[in-house]
């Protein structure tokens, strides 16, 4: 009895619940469109949007009232938005070579810095100014090593050195195809090719392959995603790892016993585009302007630990970020990963790739 | 009469919802993807073309074996290790059965990915398995548990164990268990009784587990991309790839026209073999 008592009163309060909602429903999702402006941004998720919504996101709404709203797509449900017709962000915030297959397929639109104010277009870094986008901000594919693995000092200093599997033993991890492009650039510069741009690229793909074969008895796993050569690094089932510097940079705050080995890295950017189909172009273009002027790169990479885009916030990198030599970004003095390269390219190397991981 | 009560409303029409719903996001959306995929290329002999060419390419080839041979290991170990698991349920009731349950389904509360990770730190080569057997002195050197062909069984084997337990159940709690008496109060042994009575009665639900654990394996993707090797490489896999990396969807089309192919001819086998099995009288 008393069982039937209890769902009766459950149900009543359900139906309550419901009609209450139902009659306020109009006014919780008409308010803030009066209120305030959203813009619908994709972005990777995650700490990156923990970090960005304090010092990026935050800081805006208060200077304009629009309010940011992370999206998560991966590139095929953008692809899938665009070829439907109905783009449901009004920005996009993902890697520069993801950003360029986009716009090869015909879904962004020409990147204009003629509106920006706040930022200077002449003190963005000209890596990161496209026609079809412009980076938000820098980081590289670098060399992380266990420092329980190697004497201070005694870690592999150059790629030739992480191939060296006799001279530096230990078990390594390399990228994966899954996670978009093999290190098809540092099996040649292991092999022997100077680390610059005009050398390595067009990459010789039999010569990378062949490399990548002497390195492979000492190869764990290929890394697919960037949480996974992080744990393996940090959990020591490899020794040796080519990674972002940014995820390597998270895991040694957080206090693992990881080094950074930034000679001869590879640039990689960060970038901003605008879908074809944004409904909302000039605060899409005034968010970008803002987050790319002087102060926001620096209050934010000074917390997220990668390189700003705008020359004018160097002196704020992070000092581990910075070449001792010269005092600029270590990216300065890596090569960049040839992004248009890869677009054309990366079919081919997927089926190269398919047949050499069977050997 | 009850009997035109019964006519007035056809049982049949309470699969019309589900059957909608099935057509609505299932069938439609892949006919949609088909379609606008193969519309792309020049003709009915380039899709063809297109078929061959991405049919036989090796990796692809490797990975459609790799695929089924991973799938049917882990359906005969689900069924060798389900198939006690679920014998001890269907004879036991109150709080051993109760625990035994709970065991088999609180898993399914956590995510798969979770659920892989925590393989990885007990299977890793400073893991907590190696990390014991070595202080122990059982072994010299870790074992390779992870990152190869072991990894995968382990961590998929666990994954699809539920589902074959629960199959097994569900027949097992229908057999009669005064079949079982009747043989032992004519003298059989237990042994020719589970040979002769209890396994022939169970064999629909072995049958049904198994197809089912089969056509959840070949399209497995996150176990096998996170604990197996370079070379263990499913075809689900390569089809993520294609879509979200080379962005070449009619490659990725013709894996799954291929991968739903195979479902589609396993639910064909499994159709056959329960219909037989009801004509033979079983």
């Amino acid at each position: 009895m008393s069982g039937d008592t209890k769902v009766r009163l459950s149900r009543r309060q359900v139906t309550t619940a419901l009609g209450t909602s139902l009659i306020a429903a109009p006014f919780i999702i008409t308010r803030p469109t009066w209120a305030n402006v959203q813009l619908p941004v994709r972005t990777p998720g995650g700490s990156f949007d923990e970090v960005k919504k304090e010092h990026v996101y935050d800081p805006f709404r208060k200077a304009t009232g629009i309010e940011i709203v992370p999206v998560p797509a991966t590139v095929a449900k953008l692809l899938a938005m665009h070829k439907s017709g109905n783009m449901e962000v009004d920005l996009i915030d993902t890697g520069d070579d993801t950003l360029l297959q986009l716009d090869q397929a015909g879904a962004l639109m020409p990147m204009d810095y003629s509106v920006f104010k706040m930022t200077n277009p002449e003190d963005l870094d000209p890596i990161v100014k496209r026609k079809e986008q412009v980076g938000n901000f820098v980081y590289a594919m670098v060399m992380g090593y266990h420092t329980a693995a190697y004497a201070k000092g005694k870690e592999p200093k150059s790629w030739a050195e992480f191939w060296d599997i006799k001279a530096f033993p230990g078990p390594r991890t390399l990228p994966d195809m899954a996670s978009g492009s093999p290190n098809l650039e540092f099996a040649l510069v292991a092999d022997g090719v100077a680390p610059t741009n005009d050398k390595i690229y067009p990459l010789d793909i039999d010569r990378a392959f062949n490399s990548m074969s002497r390195v492979r008895p000492a190869i764990t796993k290929f890394w697919d995603t960037g949480a996974l050569s992080t744990q393996m690094l940090a959990d020591k089932e490899v020794v040796l790892a080519s990674l972002w510097s940014t995820r390597l940079g998270v895991a040694i705050d957080k206090g693992a016993p990881l080094g950074a080995q930034w000679n001869q890295n590879m640039v990689l950017v960060q970038s901003y585009g605008i879908p074809k189909g944004s409904k909302n172009v000039d605060a899409a273009l005034k968010f970008i302007d803002f987050s790319l002027s002087p102060d926001i790169q620096s209050a934010w990479m000074r917390a997220y630990k990668a390189i700003p885009v705008n020359k004018k916030s160097y002196p704020a990198t992070a000092p581990e970020l910075l070449d001792p030599k010269t005092n600029l970004p270590w990216t300065q003095a890596g090569f960049r990963r040839d992004i248009d390269w890869w677009a054309a390219n990366r079919t081919k190397v997927n089926a190269v790739w398919q047949k050499w991981v069977l050997r | 009469m009850t009997r035109t009560a019964h006519q007035s409303f056809d049982p049949g029409l309470l699969i019309i919802p589900a059957f909608a719903l099935l057509i609505l996001l299932f069938v439609i959306p892949l006919a949609w993807f088909f379609v606008g995929v193969f519309a792309e290329e020049e003709g009915v002999s380039a899709v063809m073309h297109r078929f061959i060419d991405v049919l036989s390419a090796p990796g692809i080839v490797n990975a459609l074996i790799t695929t089924n041979w991973i799938s049917a290991m882990v359906t005969a170990l689900t069924l060798v290790i389900g198939y006690p698991i679920a014998y001890y349920l269907a004879n036991n009731t109150g709080w051993r059965f109760a625990l035994v349950l709970f065991c088999i389904i609180v898993p399914y509360f956590t995510s798969v990915i979770v659920r892989t990770y925590s393989w990885m730190v007990l299977l890793g080569r400073n893991g907590t398995i190696n990390q014991a057997l070595l202080s122990l002195g059982v072994i010299d050197a870790p074992l390779p548990l992870l990152y190869n062909k072991m990894g995968v069984l382990i961590g998929m084997t666990y994954v699809l164990l539920p589902y074959m337990v629960l199959t097994l159940y569900a027949t097992m709690r229908g057999i009669d268990s005064n079949l079982v008496r009747a043989a032992y109060g004519l003298g059989a042994s237990p042994v020719y009784t589970f040979r002769k009575v209890y396994f022939p009665l169970s064999l629909h639900g072995v049958v049904s587990g198994s197809l089912i654990v089969f056509i959840l394996a070949i399209g497995f993707f996150i176990t096998p991309a996170l604990m197996g090797g370079p070379s263990d490489v499913m075809i689900a896999m390569l089809i993520e790839r294609a879509v979200e990396i080379t962005l070449d969807w009619t490659s990725a089309a013709i894996m799954s026209v291929a991968l739903l192919a195979m479902t589609l001819v396993l639910y064909v086998i499994y159709y056959r073999v329960t219909d037989v099995r009801r004509m033979m009288g079983a």
